[in-house]
């Protein structure tokens, strides 16, 4: 047993926290110019969170439209352009690049005990390219507006007599926007392999490293195909050059093949750097070694690769063959194992643990809660029988939302919550925190849990009314439960998102000081002073296992976990 | 009032294969709920049983186990070869119509449907079949993807312009169903949707007939009013009242017409608005393209409609006054309309 000893100063290994790197150098430039991997993670996360809050507002005014049949107060026209700009905003400015871009980019290089990335001035490229590409996408709201939806099907958005005028500025946009991911993606696939410290190896590494690893694949392999398809798109909308446009002699399906070559892997860039998270939230708050290590580390791979075979399994009522139709539901089965064997093991890491129902890990366990509801679903989806009902009904918007939305962004929240000390070196308010995360997880299955229900009803996807000429009054009144139910969850998510963003700027003024480790974590990000200084660390870490929490005490003055101080301990030694 | 299929919030079922996906979808909800609340349930036991109870820094446990971990993977792997399976068998009888099907032609346009029969009728966003007959629906496009959805019957099909693709169900019984649009095809996705009128085979046969054969019936002193009857296809691009949507409306075509105007045309000529040109604006919509609208109005359509009901919307234009006065298509039923026909002076 370890008594605290307060009267001993603590050898803490960052050293004293003068300098970090917000204090490190001032003014505007310093922050736009910078290549500190720190500071452009959290320009990125400014970025990516604003891009959030605009989406999220289109997402409010859609469910409002929604909530009474009738056109209430958005026109038709009005309606697919937000929900085309809800779809994506959501995919190519947040969910593709909020883990791996602002949190991957804070953590990552720390984690690893490296003081940057590989190549910090790609770093800067990268998120510059994503302020381009966002302004590509917001400028097409005044330059014809687009609504094709965020598939951009073909030959609804190459014909200049259907789509409007939007198209080209957000297919820019995508294009744009894949540099950024790739660059990303390179820039952490470089650092992971050269930038190790002596002594941390491969299976050494923290699990959302490994998960970062497998998506940074995804990105480099997977987005050059959805460049090259929009530059298609765009010769084909401009030129009248045939491609995807059966009039002009294309193929519209060959479209659909590349979109989801492409989107396919990009679901799994989005979840399954959450995944990572959710691994160090499940572990670090409860204070357990994380269950099965290496089930985990390869499972991220195994998820990585399949993800390359089954995108078909998006296009079963496509009109592509039959008999590819049947593979591709076999190959989409293969992707449930590895999700299933990540849940097992966080369950099997929470046996006998120390279980803090704090922020970040109530966030941690929603994600298994969602997840469980968003994976589970999939397997309705994968059956050949049942997904002829169910495709292009909200039964596919609620599943695709559990799993984006539910699991990615939630995962994405809870980190936040997690590094928020770390980043700020401010604590935020607890209570607020689990309240909003109660009201996000209250709201948010309110609303998608009863589009389930709705979609197998039969209730189609991106419709703007369901009323009209050739419905029947009883299948109006169906789905109106439906939809009025699930526009009040989601009021209460947009309050439980309000309230969190109130109390984490709050605490960026008001915050109690964080301490080096708030919540007991062993990586080596926790090692560091919060806020981190400039080169990460001011003595090198003790890279070891980086879920064994046993050389870890609490320190009540601190209010926080340090080293053990019977524990002597040689830098670099585990 | 709706019978659902499933406890799970299927639609009524009413075609062949409706029980059988009702229940492959209820057995792998099951199998879901299963893991769901065993999941969920191990959790929570754990949240409260290990709940945190003081700033121990660390716990004793295992940290792997390699057959438990072997084991939940196999399981689930089983266990999804199964439900493939199952899904698999379900879809081969989906996909296979029957060899006696009775077949009818669908069209697909910005946003409405056509449905032509072997007998000649057609009708637009009603599809009338027979009850316990196999039926294929044999369909294209004009313009961009659609796709036809009758949730009753759970099928559905994507309509891909350059290609013809195919459905098949049998319904198994009577009663009036929703037909979705289920790909987004633009504006009004929303309003592309229409009827499925399932009757008794004699019934059916009564039905088509009459609906091949009416617009010969109607009388030429009331075939300008005949047009009410299919305006409806016209109607997402085209308002009796003068209002624009996509396309100019028929007000305006039908007032230059009257005051004997002329139209500006995309390519800047001009074109005077007659008979001849209404005619052939149905025919060849491509040739005269109204000044500041784009051409959207796929070809086809009057070939479909055939040359009475073409003469029937020609009149109907030009009699706009007549046909629809104030803006308001004028109420009048199909038996109004032939009615006239069997009396002496309808000769």
């Amino acid at each position: 047993m370890t008594t605290i000893d307060t009267s001993k100063p603590i050898p803490d290994p960052a050293g004293p926290a003068e300098d970090n790197y917000l204090t490190h150098s001032s003014g505007i430039m310093s922050w736009l110019g910078t290549l500190d991997h720190k500071r452009i993670g959290v320009m990125y996360l400014v970025s990516i969170l604003s891009a959030f809050f605009v989406a999220g507002m289109f997402a409010l005014l859609i469910r409002t439209e929604l909530m009474m049949p009738g056109e209430d107060f958005l026109t038709q026209d009005q309606y697919n352009i937000m929900f085309t700009l809800h779809g994506a905003i959501m995919v190519f400015l947040v969910i593709i690049p909020s883990v791996p871009a602002s949190l991957g980019n804070f953590v990552l290089p720390i984690m690893l005990g490296a003081k940057d990335v590989a190549f910090p001035r790609l770093n800067l490229m990268s998120y510059y390219l994503w302020v381009i590409g966002a302004i590509f996408a917001v400028s097409s709201i005044f330059l014809g507006g687009v609504d094709t939806g965020w598939t951009l099907y073909v030959p609804y958005s190459t014909r200049t007599d259907a789509a409007m005028g939007g198209i080209i500025p957000v297919a820019t946009a995508v294009f744009i926007l894949g540099f950024s991911s790739i660059f990303t993606g390179l820039n952490f696939i470089v650092t992971i392999h050269r930038l190790r410290p002596p002594g941390m190896t491969w299976f050494k590494m923290p699990l959302f490293l490994w998960s970062i690893y497998a998506t940074g694949i995804l990105q480099v392999m997977a987005t050059p195909v959805i460049g090259i398809t929009v530059v298609l798109l765009m010769i084909e909308r401009t030129f009248g050059l045939g491609i995807f446009d059966p009039s002009l002699g294309g193929d519209p399906v060959l479209f659909q093949h590349f979109f989801w070559f492409y989107s396919h892997p990009a679901v799994y860039i989005m979840i399954l750097p959450a995944m990572g998270i959710v691994s160090e939230l499940i572990a670090v708050h409860s204070h357990r070694h994380i269950f099965g290590y290496r089930f985990i580390a390869f499972s991220s791979v195994a998820i990585a690769i399949f993800s390359f075979l089954v995108w078909g399994h998006h296009m079963f009522l496509s009109a592509q063959s039959p008999l590819i139709n049947v593979v591709f539901s076999a190959i989409t089965f293969s992707v449930a194992i590895p999700s299933a064997v990540k849940v097992f093991n966080w369950l099997a890491t929470l046996y006998k643990g120390s279980i803090s129902l704090n922020t970040p890990m109530l966030y941690g366990l929603s994600f298994i809660f969602m997840f469980g509801i968003g994976g589970l679903t999939g397997l309705h989806l994968g059956t050949l029988a049942t997904d002829i009902h169910l495709h292009d009904t909200y039964f596919v918007v609620a599943h695709f939302h559990y799993v984006m939305m539910g699991s990615a962004l939630i995962g994405m929240l809870g980190g936040l919550h997690h590094w928020w000390p770390k980043m700020t070196g401010r604590m935020y308010t607890e209570f607020w925190g689990r309240i909003a995360c109660g009201l996000i997880f209250v709201g948010f299955n309110v609303t998608f849990f009863t589009q389930f229900v709705l979609g197998s009803l039969g209730m189609p996807r991106r419709y703007q009314d369901y009323t009209g000429p050739g419905w029947s009054e009883t299948t109006t009144a169906l789905y109106h439960k439906y939809h009025f139910v699930s526009t009040m969850g989601s009021y209460i998510m947009a309050l439980g998102f309000f309230i969190t963003a109130a109390y984490l700027i709050h605490s960026l003024f008001r915050g109690r000081k964080a301490p080096a480790n708030p919540w007991g974590g062993r990586s080596l990000e926790w090692q560091c002073s919060s806020p981190p200084p400039h080169d990460n660390f001011s003595s090198a870490p003790h890279v070891g296992d980086c879920y064994d929490f046993s050389v870890l005490e609490w320190d009540e003055q601190e209010q926080g976990y340090h080293w053990r101080t019977d524990l002597k301990h040689e830098p670099g030694e585990a | 009032m709706i019978r659902s299929g499933s406890i799970f919030g299927m639609p009524e079922q009413a075609s062949t294969v409706a029980p059988m996906v009702d229940l492959v979808y209820d057995v792998i909800t099951w199998i879901s709920i299963f893991f769901f609340v065993g999941i969920v349930g191990v959790m929570v036991y754990f949240m409260i049983k290990y709940r945190r109870r003081s700033h121990v820094a660390y716990t004793e446990g295992p940290t792997h186990n390699t057959p438990l971990e072997v084991t939940w993977t196999i399981i689930p792997l089983i266990l999804v070869i199964g439900i493939f399976y199952v899904g698999l068998q379900g879809y081969v009888h989906m996909t296979t119509p029957p060899e006696n099907a009775y077949e009818i032609q669908v069209t697909a346009q910005r946003w409405f449907w056509t449905f032509n029969y072997p007998n000649g009728a057609s009708e637009t966003d009603v599809l009338h079949v027979p009850v316990g007959k196999p039926v294929k629906l044999i369909m294209r496009s004009d313009d961009v993807i659609h796709s036809l959805f009758i949730p009753a019957f759970r099928v559905k099909q994507d309509v891909v312009p350059g290609r013809r693709t195919q459905l098949w169900f049998e319904a198994t019984r009577e009663g009036d169903f929703d037909l979705f649009c289920t790909e987004y095809c633009g504006q009004q996705h929303s309003q592309m949707v229409g009827r499925v009128m399932v009757y008794d085979p004699d019934e059916f046969e009564v039905i088509i007939e009459e609906s091949a054969r009416w617009i010969t019936e109607v009388p030429d002193e009331k075939l300008h009013l005949a047009g009410t009857q299919f305006y409806n296809q016209c109607a997402s691009c085209h308002t009796l009242d003068g209002s624009k949507l996509i396309a100019p409306s028929f007000k305006e075509t039908h007032d230059l017409f009257a005051s004997g105007g002329t139209r500006k045309l995309a390519d800047g000529s001009t074109v005077i608005v007659d008979e001849a040109y209404i005619r052939n604006s149905i025919m060849n919509p491509l040739d005269d393209v109204v000044d500041t609208y784009r051409s959207s109005m796929p070809p086809g359509i009057g070939t479909r409609l055939g040359e009475r009901k073409v003469e029937a919307m020609v009149r109907f234009l030009m009699r706009l006054d007549e046909t629809a006065p104030d803006g308001q298509l004028l109420a009048i039923t199909r038996q109004e309309l032939t009615k006239a026909s069997e009396e002496p002076e309808g000769e």
